[in-house]
């Protein structure tokens, strides 16, 4: 069986790249979000908030293919040793940090696109808006943008520490099954 | 003397200036637009105050007296209008005026080339606009384009003038319902 597919026992290396690639730039776009919106009007606001809208639009494209991939790769089982509350749990979750951070991103392009502030990606392609500018919609896309994203930092709170959970006290599979072969063996 | 006799002779001569038509602009369906490049995206804003007088002679536009207030920006982002009228941009409190004065126009039917001194932040530049009149509902609607270089105005200085960031190039649409004026 080919390691760039999932198995019963772990994610293959396509998944894992894609976990941790859309992982790395979320931990990026957040900081990058919160220190480019509190920079007062300037040319560094407006560089900053283009880089922001780019990589937003990045991870965007990069969690709707996570999902395809899901789609055609289905991911292990989760281990039976888990409650089946638990199990549960776990797939709710998956399918929030799935949904939230589709619905954050479109939230900060209607944004984008409400402000009049059209997104060129990283100066290379022009994207087109979402809806035309309307300033009475903005603000509310601008709230809409920072639940979203607010609720995703949550999520991500719930998600590591389940991780972390299974890794030390649990210890069972679910951690290294997610990590390139041999990062974490199994004691 | 002479010029007396050269003042009637012209006056008789060119009775089209004595029968000039003045208007000035109407508030309702008037508006200026501008056009710039953000980011490498276009982004557009308002002028919502100006006036203007415009002065016909057998349907030949003569002459023209424009006035914009650039503390009227709206661009429907407040933070952004309040730093567009701060030094690095119009400096609205020590230039509360855009004006252009026309001083040559030629008119070929309903188009006027019309030459004129256009002075923003107190740079006066000699330019170009070619201006279109059509008849509105009774009235007469003018209209006309043209694209001028901030940087020439010091419109936008300091880290602002970066024309990667924020384009060179600022295009302005100008529209007007005119009124029969005083
Ligand atoms: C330090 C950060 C992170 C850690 C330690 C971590 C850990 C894990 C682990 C262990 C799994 C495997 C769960 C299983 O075996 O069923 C997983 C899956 C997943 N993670 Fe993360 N993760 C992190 C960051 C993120 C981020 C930022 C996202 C962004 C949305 C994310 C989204 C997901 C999703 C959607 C899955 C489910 C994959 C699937 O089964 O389709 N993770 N993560
Ligand atoms: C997962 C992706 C994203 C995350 C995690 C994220 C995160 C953030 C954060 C933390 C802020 C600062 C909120 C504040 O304190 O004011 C912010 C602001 C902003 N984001 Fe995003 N963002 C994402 C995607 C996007 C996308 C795709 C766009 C547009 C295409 C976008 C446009 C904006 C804009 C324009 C602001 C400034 C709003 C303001 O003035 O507060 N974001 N974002």
């Amino acid at each position: 069986m080919s390691r760039f597919l999932n198995s019963e026992e772990s994610y293959g290396i396509i998944a894992q790249v894609l976990h941790w690639g859309v992982a790395a730039l979320i931990f990026v776009q957040l900081p990058l979000g919160l220190y480019a919106a509190n920079l007062p009007v300037s040319l560094a606001r407006l560089r900053w908030l283009s880089y922001h809208k780019s990589l937003g639009l990045t991870i965007l494209v990069l969690v709707l293919l996570r999902l395809v991939w899901r789609w055609i790769d289905a991911p292990p089982p989760l281990p039976g040793t888990l409650a089946r509350r638990e199990r549960c749990a776990a797939r709710a979750m998956h399918r929030a940090l799935y949904l939230v951070p589709v619905l954050a991103t479109l939230a900060g392009w209607l944004y984008a696109s409400a402000a009049g502030l059209s997104v060129n990606w990283f100066g290379v392609l022009l994207i087109p808006d979402l809806i035309a500018k309307n300033t009475e919609l903005a603000p509310l896309f601008k709230v809409l943008h920072h639940v979203l994203v607010g609720l995703l930092a949550l999520l991500l709170i719930g998600h590591i520490g389940a991780a972390a959970r299974h890794a030390l006290v649990l210890r069972d599979n679910v951690m290294q099954r997610i990590l390139p072969a041999g990062w974490l063996e199994k004691k | 003397m002479m010029r007396w006799i050269l003042l009637l002779l012209v006056c008789a001569t060119a009775p089209a200036s004595a029968a000039e038509d003045c208007f000035t602009s109407d508030t309702a369906g008037s508006g200026v637009t501008f056009r710039v490049m953000q980011a490498g995206a276009p982004y557009t804003g308002n002028f919502r105050r100006f006036s203007g007088v415009v002065c016909f002679s057998q349907g030949r536009l003569t002459r023209i007296d424009a006035s914009l207030d650039p503390a009227s920006v709206d661009t429907g982002l407040p933070e952004l209008d309040a730093a567009l009228k701060e030094s690095d941009f119009f400096d609205v409190r020590k230039f509360p005026r855009v004006t252009f004065v026309s001083t040559a126009v030629q008119s070929q039917g309903a188009a006027h080339t019309t030459r004129g001194t256009l002075e923003i932040k107190g740079n006066r530049r000699e330019v170009e606009i070619v201006l279109h009149t059509r008849p509105a509902g009774g009235k007469t609607a003018i209209s006309g384009s043209f694209t001028l270089d901030r940087l020439q105005y010091n419109i936008g200085t300091g880290d602002w003038s970066n024309t990667k960031w924020l384009g060179a190039e600022v295009k302005l649409d100008i529209s007007a319902i005119l009124t029969r004026g005083k």
